[in-house]
């Protein structure tokens, strides 16, 4: 008797598992006014994201769900997602090369009020008068550096170049006699190394791999007057391969840390380095600030922020900018509902548009907008983004576009990413690193078109 | 009885059945499917034939190598682990103090799950590299190697535990026989111990061989492919096809379905050798 | 004699040297764990100091962040539910098909350990697939995933045992009066249970260090252990915080050893009759 009573309790108990487990089956099908789901791009904007969701559900009821995807794998994760019942309804494409993956999940947003604002519709990923992605954001890369270690340095007695300051410095010939006789200074700067740790970690490698690699194929395509949207692109020839070397050379030689030990450094521990006063230079974005703010300890004070722009060695680039441009379009996925197509794009509007939206932007978020909502008092206030606008507003500078959307696939970035990281460690010829990106180049241009 | 339990069906094997349809038997008979065609999210699958079965190995040259890759650390492992592991069950099987106690700390690693143990081991060999001013990603024999130390320190206790069941399982007549006839340890080993736990080597060696050949965590904790890829593993390389580049989950799918009749095949041979050694007995 | 109890002698010393090599990983990140995350990576094997001490701060700050509290619940729940689902649910299976026989049932049985050979990967994308559309992607679903993806060796292992069953014992039931699900529950169940103690766990230990299911059918906003330890470590969130992940490890690793001290008789017999059986 005692074992039937056991025994029913266990099948009333899993029974009640059932019921509380049918019970749980999604019922927010009949709603009527649709909801956001975002798939958020940038990890460091995750939390920030959240607190919008919130505030707008607040304001408007309409209830937006953010999930972000890991450093890296946006493609990835879009891809998984996609297949579910909680498919993206606002998700972002990469510029042409992320439109063609996705052609048949972006909707036609050329009525939409928001593309009515874009202050310069050429940005907007746009295929047959159709308009797919709208850049939501304006941001920019070069070598941040930091005023008061290099203003220490050219103040030393001892220095081996007769510049008084970054401001002298426009190539790369000039910039590698600095940072070499920084390096060789470093004990009475205090400081590690000039450069951050080069972080070649898998998934941590963007920095190289991608933004790096934007400036020779930048002066590739010029010089062979490449049109980026012909089928032009499907190869290269990686024709500045060396002057690719040369800056690489000079990051990894002229480091924190010994070049052989880079495979397992990220780039919190490169952020963490130029916050901490143990480097002065560092190759990244103005979205970096936070990254450098909020490390504890940070002894790097706003005002000593500085940009300079990428020096390969390439002819002319005394006239060269900063990298500006964009990878970062929405588009709305166009197998989603009517009302969850509606809410997604009205939800884009409120952020750039609204009073409470356009401080996220720019105060939280940090971006410089694209749109003409903003007037000029509405920029960003943090250090690295102010550089960046006043780049852009430098006459005579050419400012260097992000033709990195064009890259062939993340295949192709991350097999570039592992083999600089080979190169680094000295296991791989630089001319292998060549040949094998030109390569996978011409492979995953062709795999990923068929 | 057989009547009256017929009846009972929807209570007895409906509920698991359905479970098993939901989870496997659709999931199996689709994929089979879907490898045939190009896909990105299942509902788009159009049909090219053995398009997919031909770019896994000629378009994707990650695969051929990752097999490669894998079958060498199979052999390796299984080599390494189950002389580890019948050298330690002979040692425990002498009456020493505090046998118990041993085996229960040599079997422990294997109840830790192998992402937990990827990221341990990274954390150690690492550490020991760092001396060296390189890391686990520098050669792909740092990788080769780490690997297969995690798995030693991980099966090693297992197989043990299945050594020692089949050791003591000797008669110890036979034993005594053969220490009055003035027998070698040595002779003893080669002549009946050896011998008489055949099963157990058989089963320890195929389940080495397959839980290699299946390695998925402690690869992707431990390496995740670097440097280059070269330490990954055919689990792993699949999961990347399938979720690291849109437009290539057919290909995914097909290299799976390689997958899958490799390990069949394993599986096969191991029923034929354990069935045939049952008669035997 | 003499010689025999030396070699005993050298031979004890050199198992306790090999026990503390396989003990010395758990304790390395034991003392990890106490160290502020610069130190880590860098240099694991040395001891904290006043420097490099971090107190409790990685338990704390590293599991808050992390939601590790929440995931620790969540993998206790999902591996609590699913074996009793498996071992009730596949017994019960495995003795309806042995006891009656019929074309279907045998080859029902034969799909059964044929799904045990089968690999994840073969699998993973559409199952994953189908297990969303059918609303099965939480922690409720995810129970019965396992119960169908267990149902393999554990209808395997049970109904071996189950054909040594003599009849007359059910038979027997049946006289008296009892429905089939009483003599399952009172007569047979009992009987199971050696076999049933062994399939629970290896399912136990399967379904709490699993993590590429979890992942897929959870995702990342419903981790369980195993994946919130993958995520912190590749930094999804733009740190990675090897302090934090320290004590991450640590504590997944504790339960295992309570398991495991408590039950370890059942573990290992458990296992190797299920790697004797499988």
């Amino acid at each position: 008797m005692k074992n039937l009573k056991k025994a029913l309790s266990l099948i009333f108990a899993l029974s009640l598992a059932l019921t509380v487990f049918s019970g749980c089956n999604r019922s927010s099908g009949e709603e009527s006014v649709g909801k956001v789901r975002y798939l958020n791009f940038k990890p460091e904007s995750a939390d920030i994201y959240k607190e919008i969701a919130k505030e707008y559900e607040k304001e408007t009821g309409v209830k937006v769900i953010v999930e972000t995807a890991a450093n890296n794998a946006y493609e990835s994760t879009l891809a998984a997602k996609m297949a579910t019942d909680e498919a993206p309804t606002l998700f972002q494409i990469n510029g042409p090369k992320g439109y063609a993956n996705w052609k048949d999940y972006c909707a036609d947003l050329s009525d939409t009020k928001l593309y009515e604002h874009l202050t310069d519709k050429s940005l907007a990923v746009e295929v047959d008068g159709k308009v797919f992605g709208i850049p939501y954001v304006v941001e920019g890369y070069g070598i941040i550096y930091n005023e008061a270690l290099t203003d220490k340095y050219f103040a030393l007695p001892n220095k081996a170049v007769d510049f008084d300051s970054m401001d002298d410095v426009n190539s790369f010939a000039e910039l590698k006699a600095v940072v070499e006789d920084m390096q060789k200074n470093r004990e009475a700067l205090g400081i590690d190394g000039v450069f951050a740790a080069t972080s070649l970690k898998t998934g941590e490698d963007w920095r190289w791999q991608t933004h790096l690699a934007n400036l020779p194929l930048y002066y590739e395509f010029e010089k062979n007057k490449v049109d980026l949207t012909s089928d032009k692109t499907g190869e290269i020839g990686f024709d500045y391969a060396d002057n690719f070397k040369n800056i690489f050379d000079l990051y990894i030689n002229n480091s924190t840390v010994d070049r052989k030990t880079l495979g397992t450094k990220t780039v919190v521990d490169s952020m963490a380095e130029f916050a901490l006063e143990k480097c002065v230079m560092v190759q990244n974005g103005n979205w970096a600030w936070s990254q450098i703010s909020d490390v504890s300890g940070n002894k790097v004070k706003a005002e000593n922020l500085e940009f300079l722009p990428i020096y390969i060695g390439a002819d002319g680039e005394e006239k060269q900018g900063l990298c500006i441009g964009t990878e970062n379009f929405y588009a709305i996925n166009s197998k989603a509902s009517e009302e969850d197509q509606k809410a997604a794009e009205d939800f884009i509007y409120w952020l750039y548009s609204s009073s409470t939206g356009k401080k996220f932007v720019t105060e939280d978020l940090g971006f410089i907008a694209p749109f003409d909502t903003f007037n000029d008092n509405e920029e960003p206030q943090d250090p690295l983004a102010q550089e960046v606008l006043d780049w852009m507003d430098e006459d005579g500078i050419k400012t260097v576009p992000w033709n990195f959307t064009i890259f062939p696939s993340q295949t192709f970035k991350e097999g570039f990413g592992s083999s600089l990281l080979k190169y680094a460690q000295g296991t791989k010829e630089w001319s292998a690193v060549k040949s094998d990106m030109v390569d996978s180049w011409k492979k995953e241009s062709q795999s990923s078109t068929k | 009885m057989n009547t009256s339990l017929k009846k009972y069906f929807p209570i007895f094997v409906l509920p698991t059945l359905l479970a098993f349809i939901l989870a496997f038997i659709l999931p199996f008979v689709i994929g089979v499917g879907l490898s045939f065609t190009e896909f990105t999210t299942v509902e788009n699958a159009s049909f090219n034939g053995v398009q997919n079965y031909i770019r896994a190995f000629t378009t994707d040259t990650d695969f051929l190598r990752s097999l490669g890759f894998t079958a060498a650390f199979t052999i390796v492992s299984v080599v390494t682990v189950n002389v580890f592991a019948f050298m330690l069950s002979l040692a425990l099987t002498r009456s020493i103090r505090g046998t118990n106690l041993f085996r229960s700390v040599f079997f422990m690693p294997n109840l830790i799950g192998g992402i937990v143990l990827g990221y341990i081991w990274n954390l150690l060999i690492n550490g020991v590299l760092s001396a060296f001013g390189v890391d686990i990603t520098f050669k792909t024999e740092y990788g080769f190697w780490g690997l297969v130390i995690l798995t030693n320190w991980q099966l090693i206790g297992y197989m043990m535990v299945i050594y020692i069941a089949g050791l003591q399982n000797i008669p110890t007549s036979l034993l005594e026989a053969a220490s009055i006839d003035g027998a070698s340890s040595f002779k003893t080993l080669m002549k009946i111990k050896i011998p008489m736990v055949m099963p157990s080597i058989t089963i320890c060696t195929f389940l080495t061989l397959t839980n290699s050949f299946k390695m998925f965590d402690q690869n992707l904790a431990l390496t995740a492919g670097a440097p280059e890829k070269t330490t990954e593993m055919l689990a792993l390389n699949i999961y990347n096809t399938f979720y690291g580049r849109v437009g290539w989950q057919g290909v995914g799918q097909a290299k799976a379905v390689v997958f899958f009749v490799i390990v069949a095949i394993i599986a096969f041979f191991q029923l034929r050798l354990t069935g045939s050694r049952e008669v035997e007995h | 004699m003499q010689k025999r109890s030396v070699a005993n002698l050298v031979l004890f010393a050199a198992l306790c040297l090999l026990a503390a090599v396989f003990l010395i990983p758990l304790v390395i990140v034991l003392i990890n764990s106490f160290k502020s995350s610069l130190y880590i990576s860098g240099a694991p094997f040395e001891l904290p100091n006043a420097e490099t001490f971090n107190g409790l701060n990685n338990y704390i700050n590293g599991l808050t962040t992390s939601g590790f509290f929440a995931a620790f619940l969540r993998s206790v729940f999902i591996t609590v539910v699913s074996v009793i689902l498996i071992v009730v649910g596949t017994a019960m299976t495995a003795w309806y098909i042995v006891r009656v026989k019929s074309r279907f049932n045998k080859a029902l049985y034969y799909i059964f350990v044929f799904s045990m050979i089968v690999p994840f990967q073969m699998v993973m994308y559409t199952m994953t697939y189908i297990v969303n559309k059918v609303n099965f992607d939480n922690v409720f679903g995810i129970t019965l995933v396992y119960l169908g993806f267990g149902a393999g060796l554990s209808v395997f292992m049970l109904s071996g045992f189950i054909k040594s069953i003599p009849l007359e014992i059910e038979e027997a039931a049946t006289i008296d009066g009892c429905n089939p699900l009483q003599s399952f529950f009172m007569v047979v169940l009992p009987i199971l249970k050696p076999t049933a103690i062994t399939v629970a766990i290896l399912n136990a230990m399967w379904i709490w260090n699993d993590y590429l299911l979890p992942y897929l059918v959870l995702g990342t906003d419903e981790k369980t252990i195993p994946v919130a330890i993958q995520i912190a470590m590749q930094g999804a969130y733009g740190a990675t915080d090897y302090g934090g992940l320290m004590a991450m490890l640590v504590l997944a690793i504790i339960p295992i050893i309570i398991f495991y001290a408590s039950c370890q008789k059942y573990i290992i017999k458990g296992v190797v009759a299920g790697a004797v059986k499988g």
